[in-house]
């Protein structure tokens, strides 16, 4: 396998149609009234809202905003109201900053230097104030997480990542990218550098420490069953940089299966009670 | 025997785990088929059950014959139209032993069932988790001639349906639960098991999604020459009829003669080598 941006190519009508589609599918067989987003004003949230406008009505999605004090921009605002509006969705506008504050002050040990404890107490808010919509108006959350975030890690356990659906969760950021330009989305939420926006300033790449063009091929050659020499002879990089990703990738794994319990006895929930969904 | 009959593809999406709604969809489009003058209708792989059933599976499975073996034994005599549908099949002689199944039944009744042979285990699927394997090909003598059942992931091994083949089918029905995913490679399977055998498969794939997997249906039948006669839509329910005409079988077995220059000593070859893979 040759491993070029072109690897990452696919038929982006057609995965709008199967995300559509999905999506609509879910919502019909849950019997939900529609769907909750939540709008950050970047290209993940943007994506996951306009597609969930063209699978069920625009009118049956809400376009959740969140800003908080330390990392309200208001350009991620006037892009987030620009999705709103092309794609037609309903939309609140909720500022988080006093429930924040409560949370702070309420805990004794709370560092506010810690900024990684007090993004994730952020992530985690969003979260229950797209529950609390969803519970009172019987919508269904739809999630933001893309396969590079999600192989990565690169998200907050029960935070951004807790929704009842994910569509674009089987795309990279790459490929994000490339299916928000065959949706319409703006170019300007397109080409803006991704942030959790836990912190101001945050960017998913300096994080990450890598460009997403090149961590996406990293990825999807271990997706592929591909090996740590193979990928930096092909990528021609260090193969101490691809494994440090796979180590990252293999690590991630308890963030990506919940319910972890000890077995005792016949059948257990998350091991071996194999459910179906809805 | 006819010759020249006409075959309904009946690509539905089924309602998880509920055989009873299941039963109802199977009765429509069989009285469809037969306002169509169809004489056989087909329905995807486990189509009474749905495929992503889980666990469930335990309590939806049924031996066959049994009772929902019977409903649709009843539509077939009634509509004089013979039924190819799928099943979780329970075992008589255990209490959790099932088989991935296909059964034909027709205006005569109960006719005769195959059991799936290759169960995929990878990516997506799970079957030998809950199935257990068939271990034999099955061909029926029918008044529409030879009916030779194969089940989805069995397409891929070539000699399931060389053996069905060989045992004398001259209709392979072929029914499926094919993730969107995997869709070239049974567009190019299903010519090629025709064309390699100069029988007429019919397809028929589940349409719909079911815990997240994506049907892509594309049903169809593949005369002996690997030319698709009748196809339905891709990605969602249809109901299409084609005809079969055994007659066409001569000129290609002639032209293509694959079954005159078979080498059986090959076989012993490959039975040898498989073993020692």
């Amino acid at each position: 396998m040759k491993l070029t941006p072109s690897v990452l190519d696919l038929d982006w009508l057609d995965v709008e149609t199967k995300i559509a589609r999905f999506i609509n599918d879910y919502v019909d067989k849950i019997k939900a009234k529609g769907i909750i987003v939540g709008l950050s004003g970047g290209i993940d949230s943007s994506v996951a809202g306009a597609l969930s406008a063209k699978a069920i009505g625009g009118n049956r999605v809400l376009g959740l905003m969140l800003p908080e004090k330390e990392t309200r921009n208001e350009e991620d605002i006037r892009h987030a109201k620009l999705v709103i509006k092309k794609f037609k969705l309903r939309s609140q506008l909720c500022d988080i900053t006093p429930t924040l504050e409560a949370i702070y002050t309420s805990i004794p040990t709370f560092d506010t230097a810690d900024r990684v404890c007090k993004g994730n107490i952020k992530a985690r808010t969003r979260m229950l104030y797209n529950y609390y919509y969803a519970n009172k108006l019987n919508l269904l959350v739809c999630g933001s997480s893309d396969k590079s975030e999600t192989m990565m890690g690169y998200f907050t356990k029960w935070g951004d990542v807790a929704a009842d659906i994910s569509p674009i969760m089987d795309l990279y950021k790459t490929q994000v990218k490339k299916l928000a330009d065959h949706i319409g989305i703006p170019k300007n939420i397109i080409a803006k550098p991704p942030t959790p926006a836990l912190w101001p300033s945050q960017t998913a790449e300096g994080e990450l420490g890598i460009r997403y063009e090149t961590l996406d091929l990293i990825l999807y050659g271990l997706e592929h069953f591909m090996t740590v020499e193979e990928i930096s002879e092909q990528l021609l990089m260090k193969p101490s940089i691809i494994t440090k990703v796979k180590q990252r990738w293999l690590g991630a794994e308890h963030k990506r299966r919940m319910l972890l319990t000890t077995k005792l006895e016949y059948r257990t929930v998350g091991t071996d009670f194999r459910l179906r969904r809805g | 025997m006819k010759q020249k009959f006409k075959v309904a593809l009946a690509q539905i999406s089924c309602t998880v785990g509920e055989k009873a709604k299941n039963l109802e969809t199977i009765e429509k489009a069989v009285v469809t088929a037969k306002r169509n003058n169809t004489d056989i209708v087909i329905f995807p792989e486990l189509s009474l059950t749905g495929y992503v059933v889980r666990d469930q599976i335990y309590e939806l499975a049924e031996t066959v014959p049994g009772p929902s073996t019977t409903a649709i034994e009843k539509i077939a005599r009634k509509t004089k139209t013979y039924i190819v549908f799928g099943m979780p099949e329970l075992s008589e002689k255990t209490q959790a032993t099932i088989f991935n199944t296909a059964v034909l039944v027709g205006p005569e009744g109960f006719i005769g069932k195959y059991r799936k042979m290759y169960l995929p285990t990878h990516s997506v699927f799970e079957e030998k988790r809950y199935f257990r394997p068939g271990y034999q090909t099955a061909v029926f003598d029918t008044s529409l001639g030879k009916i030779g059942l194969i089940i989805c992931y069995d397409i891929f091994f070539p000699e399931v349906s060389r053996l069905t083949r060989l045992e004398g089918a001259q209709l392979i029905i072929c029914i499926s639960a094919s993730p969107a995913v995997r869709r070239t490679f049974f567009e190019t399977l299903i010519s090629a098991r025709a064309i390699e055998n100069t029988a007429f498969i019919a397809y028929v794939n589940l349409v719909g999604i079911e815990d997240g997997l994506q049907f892509w249906g594309g049903s169809r039948i593949a005369g002996p020459q690997g030319r698709v006669l009748a196809k339905a839509k891709y990605d969602e329910e249809d109901f299409v009829v084609g005809e079969i005409d055994y007659s066409d079988m001569r000129a290609v077995e002639t032209f293509v003669p694959t079954l005159r220059d078979l080498r059986p000593e090959i076989f012993d070859k490959m039975k040898e080598r498989a073993e020692k893979l």
